[in-house]
């Protein structure tokens, strides 16, 4: 008991000196000459480890990896969870999170975010040619996944759809290629993992359009605006040269493992 | 326990409820028919249909009906051509008078069709338990009363033997309201997943599953009051004879 009193006193004094030695971030980065970022490890193609290397790889790394470059510093990944992802923030841990971070504003009371580098929403698979523009959803018979806001979402908007909500995805998919429904809905990077694994893929697409939107940013802890002012600087930067584009297309471009059209751009404006 | 649930859901669920309704009365029916037709069959003088009868019971008795429901709607669907699935999957209604009939969804049809099939086992084991809990002492009486073979059997046989197995038959269509929730897995609309439905969206569980419970009680406790007054009528009718 004494024991932990004192570790806890003497770790909170830690605490207090360390947020008071280093009030600017930005320059504890550059004077160290690591960026420490927090990434997913086991989340394709976002942030994974490449059985061929043994080391973190994704968009999200790609990434962090251009905002290293930036600062001119060493990168330096710790894998994280996504429960762990504010924690590690507050806990100062971590200087950035970048592992498909959603933006909500329940976790905006706890980090700053950066502008969005990254867009999902609820999308659909169709078999090719059936499925153009949302409109024709109100005439469709929709497999869902019960329970989630995929299904709840094309509820409320397209109120005369048939919506058959099944116990999950691939039992919804098993629906889509029996035809008993026309599409079926879940999270547009789901859907893509999805397809990757389907034989005979050819036959179904995922129409260019979202019927709703999340963001998400880089993770960055309160109260560093320069640190966040450069992660934007660098993000803007990336999608004006084209690097950004580049670095989609490497994971979700027309040839690689998990095809999704590119519907967001970094600074575009956000649909609610 | 946050208060009620809003008019909206409430309508789900009844919504639910009709749909349960609807489908358990059809495979009653449905299953009750053939189960007449499969007692006979196992009943019957010529071997091959006996055995044809008694393997139809191994194989839909002796295997989950969930499994059964899945078959019928993933399995049986690759099986038929585009056209007809297509067909089936389009919504088709004919103008009957006043009324509007709608051809059912195939999530209807194939839980109908799964249910029927699984419950004609049970049914049909229970009108053959019916029929040979009848004496023998009655078949001879009513040979010996020169009665053919066809009127022994309506008038004497089987109005026992329906006597027999009427208690146990209103178990079995029981068990079919029951069953019809796993109708839910593949996506009909009835009771249990319109509950599952109230509860994603409010978030009010206690409200919404106990809605259903007490919705399937009471389609339960509705058809002991028609047994026992089925039962009732039956002993008067008999003891007027």
């Amino acid at each position: 008991m004494k024991i932990n009193l004192l570790t806890a006193a003497f770790m909170g004094s830690m605490l207090l000196m360390s947020s008071l030695a280093h009030a600017d971030r930005l320059d504890d980065i550059k004077k160290a000459g690591v960026l420490r970022v927090a990434t997913f490890d086991s989340n394709p193609p976002f942030g994974f480890v490449d059985p061929k290397t043994n080391k973190i790889v994704g968009l999200d790394v790609d990434y962090a990896k251009a905002v290293a470059d930036k600062l001119g510093v060493k990168l330096d990944i710790q894998p994280t969870n996504p429960a762990n992802r504010i924690a590690f923030l507050t806990s100062k841990k971590v200087d950035l999170v970048f592992a498909n971070f959603t933006i909500t504003d329940e976790r905006k009371k706890e980090v700053d975010f950066s502008t969005p580098y990254f867009a999902s929403g609820t999308q659909f698979i169709a078999k090719k040619g059936t499925l153009k523009s949302p409109d024709q959803l109100n005439d469709l018979r929709i497999g869902a996944d019960k329970g989630t806001t995929n299904e709840q979402q094309v509820r409320a908007q397209f109120p005369r759809a048939t919506i058959v909500a099944y116990d999950d995805t691939p039992f919804a998919f098993a629906a889509l290629r029996t035809g008993n429904v026309q599409a079926i809905t879940q999270d547009g990077p789901k859907l893509v993992g999805l397809l990757a694994n389907v034989p005979d893929r050819d036959k179904y697409e995922i129409p260019a359009f979202t019927i709703s939107n999340d963001y998400e940013g880089v993770g960055v802890p309160k109260g560093e605006p320069r640190l966040l002012s450069v992660v934007n600087d660098t993000l803007t930067g990336l999608e004006a040269n084209g690097t950004a584009g580049h670095i989609y297309d490497q994971w979700f471009g027309p040839k690689s493992r998990a095809p999704l059209p590119r519907l967001f751009k970094i600074g575009d404006p956000q649909k609610s | 326990m946050n208060g009620w649930l809003a008019p909206k859901y409430l309508i789900w669920l009844l919504q639910g409820f009709g749909m349960t309704l609807a489908l358990s009365a059809s495979v009653i029916v449905t299953a009750t028919l053939c189960g007449c037709l499969l007692a006979l069959a196992r009943t019957s003088r010529a071997a091959p249909v006996r055995r044809a009868a008694a393997l139809y019971v191994l194989v839909f008795r002796n295997s989950p009906l969930i499994v059964q429901l899945l078959f019928w709607y993933f399995g049986v669907a690759t099986l038929l051509p585009d056209a007809v699935m297509t067909w089936l999957n389009t919504p088709h209604f004919a103008d009957v008078g006043m009324f509007k009939m709608y051809w059912p969804s195939f999530e209807f049809v194939a839980g109908w069709i799964g249910l029927t099939c699984y419950s004609t086992t049970f049914i049909g084991e229970e009108f053959r338990s019916g029929l040979s809990g009848v004496p023998v002492g009655q078949h001879n009486a009513a040979a010996a009363l020169g009665l053919t073979p066809l009127a022994a059997f309506v008038h004497v046989i089987l109005p026992q033997a329906v006597r027999i197995s009427t208690p146990p038959l209103f178990g079995q269509y029981m068990n079919i309201v029951k069953n019809s929730s796993l109708t839910m897995a593949i996506g009909l609309a009835e009771l249990s997943y319109s509950s599952r439905q109230v509860d994603t969206e409010t978030f009010k569980t206690f409200q919404a599953f106990g809605m259903a419970t007490v919705l399937y009680i009471l389609t339960i406790a509705l058809l002991e009051v028609v047994l026992v007054v089925v039962q009732r009528s039956g002993s008067r009718a008999a003891v007027r004879r």
